[in-house]
């Protein structure tokens, strides 16, 4: 990320030193235009994030201070039907924890190898057929993965692991399948960016090829790759319509591998729909935790990229 | 960059077995990969096939033809415009990101931090700040134009994160050359990097059409699920997928809604080879 | 070279699949060999046991769930005004009545409710307190576990929106509700006569409603085809706001009104739904009276053994 940075801005300092077309004045007018063009997309995504921003924390913050915080982060009961309502997402919580961390072991190792194989490894003929296949997976609706899961997983991990086979273990490897294709395309592409050289140079060292591509050419894409895996968590994290088929949605503490459980995403689904007044605004404030979640994750993985390159070089 | 071909040479790996053994995991990896398209896929096609007949291709959709003719024609329509809004928008803001903003530039750190915060968001908070703002404030009511601009929002993080990283991985040479022959910035831009770039910015674009196909809590609040054709884009319609779930929600039309699931597939396929044709039609004409 | 590489990672896949694909069916085979031997038996201590109860239930918001726990006595209401829904937390939660059946049809122990109009061959209705679960049977009054289907509108309505609602509640239209396996509210209805309106209404609201009006709106563009009907499916709630707030001109609900949406909306019961209780067709159990069956969702009773 550094590097890249000081990159750029060694262009855009450079860009001034460099001689301009002849039509002197015309021309600069353009390039101002343009500029200011391109920063007013970059700030037309800001607007669109601030206002979901604004729409789903003024919802959820109020209903928060109702609740309390420690009775609605903490709580382990949630009953939003009964009267007196509770209002507890610690379950959730644990739940999307649980589902996303399964997610990540079983899609992120093999991922990362796919995409390396899809770089480095993969035969020409086979990658023409390969790479279209990755592409379709990407497109596949969630309800397409979720039907899927409920009708081809779900029996098979009843049969080896008892139970209902709606579970944490079921979930996850239906997530783990369905980021698949997000982490591939990315970190393909990071892999391909690095330049021919690392590789030629580590190979002319005497290093076989796969050594030459693990240690040094997939290191070194791994801005890149870190981009696809973010993406692929977060969609972990935001899945919905497929989870809901399979993770089997109780709103209780999480029992083991092979029980059911209910992620944040499904708490708002399942009563998003047919919820009013305080119920509404602590289905939104699951949003704000989820939404918690997200920012954490990426204020780890900027704190993971600015440090890892100081490792990497003493190796 | 030329493949560095497939080499097997026992030799070598008998003296290193550790190659041996990466060699076999990225192997075996791929080939997970290929058998989860392979189950999936399957099970979509024996599902579906059998299930697929004309009927479901008719002009209009009535409650003992469920047709799904009026929903291809609208998943297209909505990828089409839903696109238009998001690439140059993602585009352009990545350009901003990596080729102008300076660095330590505050707008850098906060786009990407807001890009990274708008991946995690649910699709269904997207639907319902989708109904709020532009199915009730703006008074567009259940409408193609409302669902566009949701998904386009949706959308638009895929679209910035991979461009920025393609832009990324354009050799600075080509810029410095660029310049060196007397070229502005704005010429270098859509001249030289963003042609350069074009895998990666279609990758980005891939991903958005999958998810765009895919989506169906945030289109449901915004677009509706009229399963007529939509006459214009202030008409509310239903993407594939919505027609979909629809069909399977109440069990009453599953063998419909397997049928449309092939479609679907067959839909996702064609429109990333448009994408793909499209990008190399520009890479041709650009360089 | 490449070749024998090729070959062989498509060997290795198409293996990997066929591993998951055997797995899969070994599932359904043994399910499918169990048919066999218990098929046929009328009586509910005819075989063995099919083991603990896998309980499926309905999202909290469902107007399924809503009714069922309500007539099961599965909700429980305190003097105070305190109301607790008992169902177990082991329950499994399905988003939609497909998801219902297909877990009861997919699980030997699965115990599940879905509307009357959705029940068909992969799963079976059992009788609650010996009363079978029809069409019939709801209208004299027998079979007690139904809903009514609710239609709802904000103050006055267009000439068209009125047109159509007097067109759902003529004899046509109850014949419409009545072929589709719903309960007809009027089974006296008068015939229907048009008042000849123009225009666009647009419908939305309970995806359990949505079917039935469909084909209203079908029969009805029939007899009027200068009003268009657009119809707009998503749950009872959303169906609720829409009309409060102007989005659709009808609202469609499959529960009562909640005491906030009556303060705005007027609603109309235009049917009545049976729900059915049903079970894996493999399941021995035909019967369960109601005290059974809220002994199950409340976790009391977790086998079948304790059923038959």
């Amino acid at each position: 990320m550094t590097t890249a940075d000081s990159i750029s801005e060694r262009k855009s300092d450079s860009s001034d030193f460099f001689p301009k077309p002849s039509s002197g004045r015309t021309q600069r007018f353009i390039e101002k235009g343009a500029e200011i063009i391109f920063l007013l997309c970059a700030l037309i995504s800001i607007a669109a994030v601030v206002i979901i921003c604004v729409y789903i924390f003024a919802g959820g913050i109020p209903a928060i201070a109702e609740i309390g915080l420690f009775d609605f982060l903490g709580g382990q009961r949630w009953k939003p039907y009964n009267e007196p309502a509770e209002y507890g997402i610690f379950p959730m919580i644990l739940g999307s924890l649980y589902v996303t961390g399964g997610a990540v072991a079983v899609g992120v190792p093999v991922g990362l190898l796919t995409a390396i194989f899809m770089a480095r490894f993969c035969p020409a003929p086979l990658y023409k057929v390969l790479k279209p296949m990755i592409n379709l997976l990407a497109g596949i609706p969630s309800i397409v993965y979720g039907l899927f899961g409920m009708i081809v997983i779900v029996p098979i991990v009843r049969n080896l692991a008892g139970g209902d086979g709606n579970c944490i273990f079921t979930a996850a490897l239906l997530l783990g399948m369905m980021i698949l294709p997000t982490i591939i395309g990315l970190s393909e592409t990071a892999i391909r960016s690095v330049p021919e050289s690392y590789y030629e140079g580590a190979v002319a060292l005497g290093a076989t090829h796969e050594r030459a591509v693990g240690t040094v050419v997939f290191p070194a894409a791994k801005s890149g790759i870190l981009a696809g895996v973010i993406l692929g968590i977060g969609r972990a994290i935001g899945e919905t319509m497929a989870v809901i088929m399979v993770a089997g949605n109780q709103a209780r503490m999480p029992k083991g591998l092979f029980a059911g459980v209910r992620t944040l995403t499904a708490n708002i689904v399942t009563e998003m729909g047919d919820a009013g007044g305080l119920h509404y605004d602590a289905l939104v404030a699951t949003a704000v935790v989820l939404f918690g979640f997200i920012l954490i994750l990426n204020l780890c993985f900027s704190v993971l990229t600015n440090k890892k390159p100081k490792e990497g070089k003493s190796k | 960059m030329t493949m560095t071909g497939f080499r097997f040479d026992m030799k070598t790996y008998k003296k290193h077995p550790l190659s041996f053994l990466f060699m076999l995991l990225v192997w075996i990896a791929a080939a997970l990969t290929a058998a989860v398209f392979i189950a999936v896929v399957g099970y979509v096609l024996i599902k579906g096939i059998p299930q697929l007949k004309p009927s479901l291709f008719a002009w209009n959709y009535t409650t003992d033809n469920v047709s799904m003719m009026p929903a291809i024609i609208t998943t297209v329509e909505m990828v089409g415009i839903s696109l238009l809004i998001a690439a140059p928008l993602g585009i352009f803001c990545s350009v901003y990101l990596t080729e102008y903003a300076k660095r330590g530039n505050k707008i850098v750190k906060v786009v990407r931090l807001t890009a990274e915060t708008l991946q995690g968001i649910p699709s269904i908070v997207y639907g319902l700040f989708g109904m709020l703002c532009f199915v009730t404030s703006l008074k567009w009511g259940y409408s193609l134009l409302a669902g566009c601009f949701t998904v386009s929002i949706m959308i638009l993080p895929l679209i910035m994160r991979s461009t920025e990283e393609a832009l990324k991985s354009v050799p600075d040479s080509y810029r410095e050359g660029s310049y060196g022959l007397g070229a502005g910035k704005l010429r270098t831009v859509f001249k030289i990097v963003i042609p350069s770039a074009g895998n990666g910015i279609l990758a980005g674009i891939i991903l958005a059409i999958g998810r765009i196909i895919g989506e169906t809590a945030a289109l449901m609040y915004t677009a509706g699920t009229v399963a007529q054709l939509p006459e214009n884009v202030f008409m509310s319609g239903r993407t594939l997928s919505i027609h979909m779930y629809q069909l399977s929600r109440e069990g009453l039309h599953t063998d419909d809604a397997a049928a449309t699931a092939v479609i679907l597939l067959i839909t996702v396929f064609a429109l990333n080879g448009l994408a793909e044709y499209i990008a190399k039609k520009l890479d041709k004409n650009k360089l | 070279m490449k070749k024998t590489f090729l070959s062989r990672f498509i060997a290795v896949s198409a293996a990997l699949t066929a591993g998951l694909a055997l797995a899969g069916c070994g599932s359904s085979g043994s399910g499918s060999g169990d048919t066999t031997t218990t098929a046929g038996g009328d009586t509910n201590s005819s075989s063995a046991s099919v083991g603990a109860i896998a309980v499926v239930s309905r999202e909290g918001g469902s107007g399924t769930r809503g009714a069922f726990i309500e007539l099961m006595g599965i909700e429980v209401k305190g003097e105070d005004g305190s109301k607790t829904d008992r169902t177990t937390d082991e329950a499994l939660i399905a988003n939609s009545t497909n998801v219902v059946m297909t877990q009861v049809a997919g699980n030997v122990g699965g115990i599940g409710y879905i509307s009357l109009g959705s029940l068909d061959d992969t799963v079976k209705a059992v009788t609650v307190d010996g009363t079978e679960a029809t069409v019939d049977n709801i209208l004299a009054g027998t079979y007690k576990v139904s809903r009514p289907f609710n239609i709802a509108v904000k103050g006055d309505v267009s000439d068209a929106a009125k047109d159509f609602m007097n067109y759902i509640l003529s004899a046509e239209g109850q014949a419409v509700v009545q072929e589709k396996n719903f309960i007809p509210v009027d089974s006296a209805a008068a015939a229907f006569s048009s008042n000849g309106a123009e225009g666009k209404v647009v419908v939305g609201g309970s995806s359990s409603v949505s079917p039935v009006m469909e084909k209203l709106a079908e029969s009805y563009q029939a007899v009027n085809p200068n009003v268009k009907i657009e119809i707009q499916t998503t749950d009872s709630s959303s169906g609720m706001k829409a009309a409060m707030d102007g989005t659709v001109d009808i609202g469609m609900a499959s529960r009562e009104l909640k005491d906030e949406e009556k303060a705005s909306l007027t609603p109309t019961v235009i049917a009545m739904d049976g729900i059915a209780v049903i079970v894996n067709k493999e399941n021995p159990v035909n019967a369960l009276t109601s005290e059974q069956i809220m002994k199950i969702y409340t976790g009391e009773i977790t086998s079948w053994d304790a059923v038959q």
